[in-house]
């Protein structure tokens, strides 16, 4: 499994092999036509899933794309003379230019927002072309020099030709899984906040892969027109090409290079026979067979067949050996080191806030809060839930603008600017719900957060390694998230937020959910990363925890700071006491 | 009243639940209590229906609760009250305890509740037609429990209702559950991470770790237990 794992290509090239040996020896053209037909859709559920299946944008709308390849090499050849050679590269450029276009107003929506703005360029771009008069255009044979003109006489090339096409795109898409392009969509998939916070500029990351995707969908539509010699606006831009797409990837499985392999190989071919057994008599029974299985695909395994499978064969496996036993556990002793050995460098202020302020309609969340924290320290911020807590985090890691006032992080002033600008200038923070990659191992899913800092996927690697480590967890960094408690998962959010290499780490409600003995770990692990130099602000309600975890607090009320100051005297405040520890406070801290 | 025997249940290939048997008595106040992961919010999960046991028997009143559809169960007079509140955001105050009435006792007390409901929490009058995803986290738990108690249940259970409040709002929610209980004479069944706020509220106690009961007793016997006091209450 490592093995194969490390070279992802070998199965791709095993696939391609026996596919190649398996036409040569088909010599009825008919199903040689389905076997190319077969390759075709799956490149092209290969760019659907390379732009929805890694970022969870739905697009119902690839028969755009792919119906602009179609018509480039059609109106090419006719009007220019261009040979389909030439004319599947330039479909793809444009085809990528598309994406681009499409892509830079459409990106900027979310979820089926998305999906239903998708839907409408194909179905515009149809009555464009009908409207050009283009509603039939036939391509023509060339009897001098087909193969110059990509016309064979031999149906097995088409599937070469197909062929090499699939393996360029599965390679490719399967590059793209493992480097930073890959990790940076699947972020966004699973949050794309907390990608953003990571350092990811989701935007930029998006337009990138409509933009690839858009010229793979476009190559393959080109290749298409060329296979069947006519081309119609509904063959290439109507609703069931886009559908098409998204079938043989959802029935195949999604997020995955084999997903559109395995849908178009089962889905191609059962619908292609049933046209052809049962047609004459049941006309469309093609599209019926299609609709059936979809539905079935999401009842059964709504993830697609490729998944379902996984997840049953490592079912089987993990019955086998016993769930190991907890390996990170830093004894009490650990605990005792913190405060003392640790130098806050005092007179450097790292991150000065002044009067900062936030208002949503009308209702003051964070009215003028100020206050200065010096490398090195940690800081807790306190109050009744309400009190604009979460809202300060959001306006100094930079998901929100503050509507005045200024923040300046070492000097510099970093008012309003971006989540992945701030990530990048050294603002790490965790998330009060946590949306690991469930599926992913911990090491793979804090990689995530080493990209903003490393140059290479190897650095990054590394770093991430390195983030692992310094929470204790590289034991276990194998693991899928799956399969963590909720402690370990806390530990690994705060190894993703470590991995950018933050100067100040945020963090929100680090502790919540976790029992005495497991907070105290976390203190640990935190307390270990503050004597390296790493100043912490945290969130969070669990006192006692807290007063033996931070230097100074903050407490927020209804938005504004009510008193800043040493545990000592903020946990004997009346102030305090009366508007967020309450009276039995006393009663319980002298346990 | 509630008779859990021998339940095991879990999700894909990990088993939360390995044998477990509580016994809630009726008007008893029961708290769980234990690590993460122990199987705490399996268990609720499985008596209001949500997850399907592999084995074992849940009995509610005579009942056998498993032959019951999930959606019948709160008509039997069980009210879950979830982890993280789970309020509907954009239906206001009032319309999320007629949401909680829809068993016929609920909507045959609703006046009665109703009244009840604003004597224990007055917070809740007075932004009754406010939208719900506009109150603070300790009003949202106070309309989860609110929604739980409009079903006129016999059998109240709450999963870890102090999770993500300020101390004090998270000691006002413990007062007012013991107040209810007193006033009510309701049955309470509660998950709760806080176990020293938990032993104090409950009469009864088990805890929960690795999806076993591995100890149980009465709130006394339980706060002076050398484990619990070690691995929970930090002393």
């Amino acid at each position: 499994m490592t093995r194969l794992a490390d070279r992802p290509a070998v199965p791709v090239l095993v696939f391609a092999i026996l596919f190649a040996v398996v036409s040569l020896f088909i010599s009825n053209s008919y199903y040689q036509l389905m076997m190319t037909l077969v390759l075709v859709w799956a490149v092209l559920g290969l760019s659907w899933n390379l732009l929805s299946g890694y970022t969870g944008l739905i697009s119902f709308g690839h028969a755009a794309f792919f119906g602009i390849g179609a018509y480039t090499t059609a109106l090419g050849q006719i009007y220019f003379d261009i040979t389909p050679w030439l004319l599947i590269p330039i479909g793809a450029l444009f085809g990528g230019l598309s994406g681009l276009l499409i892509g830079f107003p459409t990106l900027r929506l979310q979820g089926h927002y998305f999906a239903l703005a998708m839907l409408a360029y194909p179905l515009a771009i149809l009555y464009v072309f009908e409207w050009l008069g283009f509603q039939e255009v036939t391509l023509p044979i060339k009897r001098v020099a087909p193969f110059a003109y990509m016309q064979f006489s031999d149906g097995r090339v088409y599937t070469l030709v197909a062929l090499a096409f699939l393996v360029g795109t599965a390679l490719l898409t399967q590059y793209i899984e493992g480097s930073r392009f890959g990790q940076a969509l699947r972020a966004i998939k699973q949050n794309a906040a907390a990608a953003e916070a990571a350092g990811i500029n989701t935007f930029a990351w998006k337009l990138k892969a409509i933009t690839l995707s858009g010229a793979i969908a476009s190559g393959i539509g080109a290749f298409y027109a060329v296979v069947l010699l006519v081309v119609t606006p509904q063959s290439v831009f109507g609703m069931l090409v886009s559908a098409q797409a998204l079938t043989v990837a959802m029935f195949g499985g999604i997020g995955t290079v084999w997903g559109p392999i395995i849908g178009a190989a089962i889905l191609i071919p059962l619908a292609e026979v049933l046209q052809a057994q049962l047609g004459a008599r049941l006309p469309g029974i093609q599209g019926v067979i299609f609709g059936i299985a979809i539905i079935a695909m999401v009842l059964i395994a709504p993830e697609g067949l490729f998944w379902a499978a996984r997840d049953g064969l490592r079912k089987r496996r993990v019955l086998a050996p016993v769930r190991g036993t907890d390996p990170v556990r830093p004894g009490p002793a650990t605990l005792q080191a913190g405060a003392g050995a640790r130098a806050v460098v005092a007179g450097e202020v790292i991150l000065d806030v002044r009067a900062v302020s936030r208002s949503f309609a009308g209702l003051q969340a964070v009215r003028a809060v100020s206050f200065q924290l010096q490398r090195g320290a940690i800081l807790g911020i306190i109050g009744p839930n309400g009190a604009g807590k979460t809202t300060l985090f959001n306006l100094l890691n930079g998901f929100l603008r503050p509507d005045s006032g200024t923040i300046l992080l070492e000097g510099r002033d970093m008012t309003g600017c971006k989540p992945h600008v701030l990530c990048a200038a050294g603002v790490g923070r965790t998330f009060q719900v946590m949306r690991p990659f469930l599926r992913m191992s911990i090491a793979d899913n804090v990689i995530v957060g080493a990209y903003v800092r490393a140059r290479t996927d190897a650095q990054a690697r590394s770093l991430a390694a390195a983030a692992i480590e310094r929470v204790g967890l590289t034991a276990i960094a194998h693991r899928v998230a799956a399969e963590l408690t909720t402690k370990e998962l806390r530990l690994m959010e705060l190894a993703r937020a470590l991995a950018s290499q933050p100067k100040i780490l945020l963090l929100d409600e680090t502790l919540a959910g976790l029992g005495v003995p497991e907070a105290d770990e976390v203190v640990a692990v935190i307390r270990r990363l503050a004597a390296e130099g790493v100043t912490v602000v945290i969130i969070e309600h669990t006192m006692q925890s807290m007063v033996r975890l931070v230097d100074r607090f903050v407490v927020l009320d209804h938005g504004a700071v009510l008193v800043e100051g040493v545990p000592e005297s903020i946990t004997q405040d009346p102030r305090v006491i009366e508007a967020y520890l309450g009276r039995k406070w006393l009663h319980h801290a002298q346990h | 009243m509630l008779s859990i025997e021998g339940l095991c249940a879990g999700y894909a290939s990990i088993s939360a639940l390995q044998g477990v048997s509580i016994r809630v008595a009726a008007g008893q106040f029961v708290a769980i209590v234990g690590p993460n992961g122990a199987g705490k919010t399996t268990l609720f999960k499985a008596i209001s229906g949500i997850v399907t046991p592999s084995a074992g028997a849940i009995t509610f009143e005579g009942t056998d609760l498993l032959a019951v559809p999930p959606s019948r169960r709160p008509h039997l007079g069980i009210a879950h009250v979830p982890e993280g509140r789970q309020v509907f955001a954009s239906l206001s105050v009032m319309e999320n305890l007629q949401m909680g009435a829809v068993t016929a006792a609920g909507r045959r007390d609703w006046r009665q509740n109703i009244e009840r409901i604003f004597t224990w929490l007055p917070a809740l009058a007075d932004c009754r037609d406010q939208l719900a995803g506009t109150l603070s986290g300790g009003q949202q738990q106070m309309l989860a429990i609110a929604r739980g108690l409009a079903s006129s249940p016999r059998l109240l259970m709450l999963d870890e209702p102090s999770m993500g409040l300020a101390p004090a709002m998270a000691d006002f929610i413990f007062e007012r559950l013991i107040d209810i209980r007193r006033q009510s004479g309701l049955t309470v069944l509660l998950v709760e991470q806080r176990v020293a706020e938990a032993l104090e509220s409950a009469d009864h106690g088990y805890v929960l770790e690795a999806g076993r009961v591995v100890l149980a007793g009465n709130n006394e016997s339980l706060r002076a237990d050398d484990r619990v006091r070690q691995a929970y209450l930090g002393m």
